[in-house]
């Protein structure tokens, strides 16, 4: 423990005077930093709608009185002015609503790329409104994609278990690679192996390192972009789990090669593979079965619970729990492997 | 100390073997030369000996340990010097040292006395990364010496420096040895070897061709030459003559009777000479 300590404190004098950890703490800042500035707190997601009335004066009125209070439904005068509206903003649709034999027709005005279910949606959205001229109804135009969740975080902390996911989980990958190929090419590691020191103690070192880093960076983004009413103990636990998991995954991964060219071919298809939950996390129509098998998604999921006010807490326990019998497993078999080829 | 039996090693896990078939013992307190030409397998010898390779087949016991069945603690016991200098780039010389010495379980050198040995005392806060090849070999030098080894593995321990530090390090050798070290000493360098080695191997491709100590060696393969330079008729001749032909003895006898000579001296074959008559090859 004492050699594992004195090992620990020299890789972390090597960190402190490298580039990857102040690359890795720059994009922490920089991360930070576009999600208060650019990012804004939620995106434009409501759809414009122009509409135009060709209805007597006293109806017009009516219906005006009723929609007018939308921010997202702009009433116009004739067709080519909403044609014109709509060319200007390419995600809006129109409608014109007028009076056939005391009947109310409207017609649909689309861009051209909507699909089948748009139109539906659209044309419900518009029933409903004029179904609103029976009293009782209230306006119901503004169309959104319905959520899955009952709770819903808002845009900006919603990128953070993506971020937490790429910094902690496959990033590490990565980095922990290029610190053993770094050792292999300085030949340091050579040296080692001939003091009285095992391997496992050289790589839990490492380790060591990439869960400092891991923990200071998150540490930071979720300080600075959703402040104090996160459960710091939990996302100590979840990013002490996957970073484990990682940066065992990395060493073990990085044991079957000697150089850090050959190795990086199999780590990008890793972390590309890896990086496929992000779709489902971001678009939640596309959930396949398989998908959830993937490290990353339970990552990011539980991530999520975490950010919620009231998430599933039992879901963040199993996660750390997995994730760090999987990291001790990866870490075991890296060290077996290593034990043969770390100096050849 | 080592004993090893029928080693092979290939780097390809096939028939293609960079050490052949390699015996040899070494006893406390010597110093053994390891001596051949670039690429004979000196480096592979010495890192399947300190567990760097993989000891594929053949016996080998260092310090009392199987090789095969390794412990950590007889690095204890070892000290290993690398023919490319491997130091953190990134910690000054003292923190590399003192980084290492803390590793071992037993009594340690002081890091301080050890870079003034070599030099180094003025730069020891200095990144070893500035250093020159030469200082970072130096550095790597001492670093293997940080334990105290009983045994010590010492590959190329003098190339590429300079002829005052090479006979500094010589000198640590030496007085190393003297205090009872064991030394496995990889070189291609024949001074060095004839100078510091109680025995020397020649390797050639693997394979050990003979072992001996330098003296016998010379005794045996060495033809003994005499150098006199003598007056005759005023100016001064040069001659080398053979101890061992009956002609060139008698010419000898000749010149020292009339008792002109300047100066006289025997010459002997060189180990590099020896090398070259017994293996047929050069040692570049
Ligand atoms: N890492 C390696 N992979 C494959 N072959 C190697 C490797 N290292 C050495 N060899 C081969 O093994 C043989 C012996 O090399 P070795 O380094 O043991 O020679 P050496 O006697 O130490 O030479 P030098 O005096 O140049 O240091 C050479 O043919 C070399 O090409
Ligand atoms: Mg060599």
């Amino acid at each position: 423990m004492r050699k594992l300590w004195m090992t620990f404190l020299k890789d972390a004098k090597l960190s402190f005077n490298s580039f990857y950890f102040y690359m890795e703490i720059g994009m922490a800042l920089i991360f930070v930093a576009v999600l208060l500035f650019v990012v804004p707190e939620n995106f434009e997601s409501s759809q414009k709608f122009y509409i135009a009335m060709e209805l007597e004066t006293a109806d017009t009125e009516t219906f005006q009185q009723l929609m007018g209070n939308s921010e997202d439904v702009t009433v116009l005068d004739n067709r080519s002015e909403i044609v014109n509206a709509m060319k200007k903003d390419r995600s809006s649709v129109g409608a014109i609503i007028r009076k056939n034999d005391d009947k109310i027709v409207y017609e649909m005005i689309l861009q051209g790329y909507e699909n089948e279910s748009m139109k539906n949606l659209i044309k419900a959205g518009i029933e409903g409104e004029i179904l609103t001229q029976i009293p009782g109804f209230s306006s119901q135009i503004t169309v959104r994609t319905l959520e899955m969740d009952s709770e819903k975080l808002s845009d900006r902390i919603n990128i953070i278990p993506i971020y937490l996911t790429m910094n902690v989980g496959l990033m590490g990958l990565f980095i922990i690679a290029a610190y053993i190929f770094l050792d292999k090419e300085e030949g340091v590691i050579k040296a080692y192996a001939v003091a009285p020191v095992a391997v496992w103690q050289y790589l839990a070192s490492k380790m060591m390192i990439m869960l400092m880093m891991g923990l200071i960076t998150s540490f930071i983004t979720v300080l600075a972009i959703v402040g104090f009413s996160v459960n710091y103990l939990y996302l100590f636990g979840l990013i002490v789990a996957f970073n484990t998991f990682g940066s065992a995954l990395g060493l073990f991964l990085s044991s079957f090669f000697n150089t850090m060219v050959k190795a990086m071919g199999v780590l990008y298809v890793f972390i590309m593979i890896m990086m496929l939950p992000v779709i489902s996390y971001l678009m939640p129509s596309f959930n396949p079965m398989w998908i959830k098998w993937f490290p990353s998604y339970p990552m990011m999921f539980s991530m999520r619970e975490l950010l919620f006010e009231n998430g599933d807490q039992s879901y963040i326990m199993m996660q750390i729990g997995i994730y760090l019998v999987l990291g001790l497993l990866l870490f075991v078999a890296a060290n077996h492997r290593f034990k043969k080829t770390l100096t050849v | 100390m080592i004993k090893v039996n029928g080693l092979y090693h290939s780097y390809s896990n096939d028939e293609n073997y960079a050490v052949k078939n390699v015996e040899f013992e070494i006893s406390k307190g010597e110093v053994f030369g390891f001596l051949g030409p670039s690429g004979a397998g000196k480096s592979t010898t010495q890192g399947v000996l300190t567990g760097l390779l993989p000891l594929q087949k053949g016996e080998v016991e260092v310090v009392g340990y199987n090789i095969r069945h390794p412990k950590r603690e007889m690095f204890n016991k070892i000290g290993v010097s690398f023919e490319q200098s491997n130091v953190y780039g990134k910690l000054t010389a003292l923190e590399n040292l003192e980084f290492y010495r803390k590793l071992f379980d037993v009594e340690t050198m002081n890091s301080m006395d050890l870079l003034k040995w070599v030099g180094l005392d003025h730069v020891a806060n200095k990144k070893a990364g500035e250093f020159s090849k030469g200082m970072k070999h130096r550095l790597t030098f001492i670093r293997s010496m940080l334990n105290n080894p009983e045994l010590w593995f010492l590959d190329e321990p003098t190339t590429g420096l300079d002829p005052a530090i090479a006979s500094q390090i010589k000198d640590i050798v030496k007085e190393k040895n003297k205090q009872g070290a064991t030394v496995f000493l990889t070189t291609h360098n024949m001074y060095v070897a004839d100078e510091l080695c109680h025995r020397v191997a020649f390797i050639i491709d693997g394979e050990i061709k003979l072992i001996d100590s330098p003296r016998n060696l010379k005794l045996q393969h060495g033809e003994k030459f005499v150098v006199v330079e003598h007056l005759e008729n005023d100016v001064i001749k040069k001659e080398q003559l053979s101890l061992i032909i009956d002609r060139d003895k008698a010419r000898l006898n000749e010149i020292i009777s009339t008792g002109k000579i300047e100066i006289m001296h025997t010459k002997e074959a060189t180990l590099e000479e020896i090398f070259i008559k017994v293996t047929g090859r050069g040692l570049k």
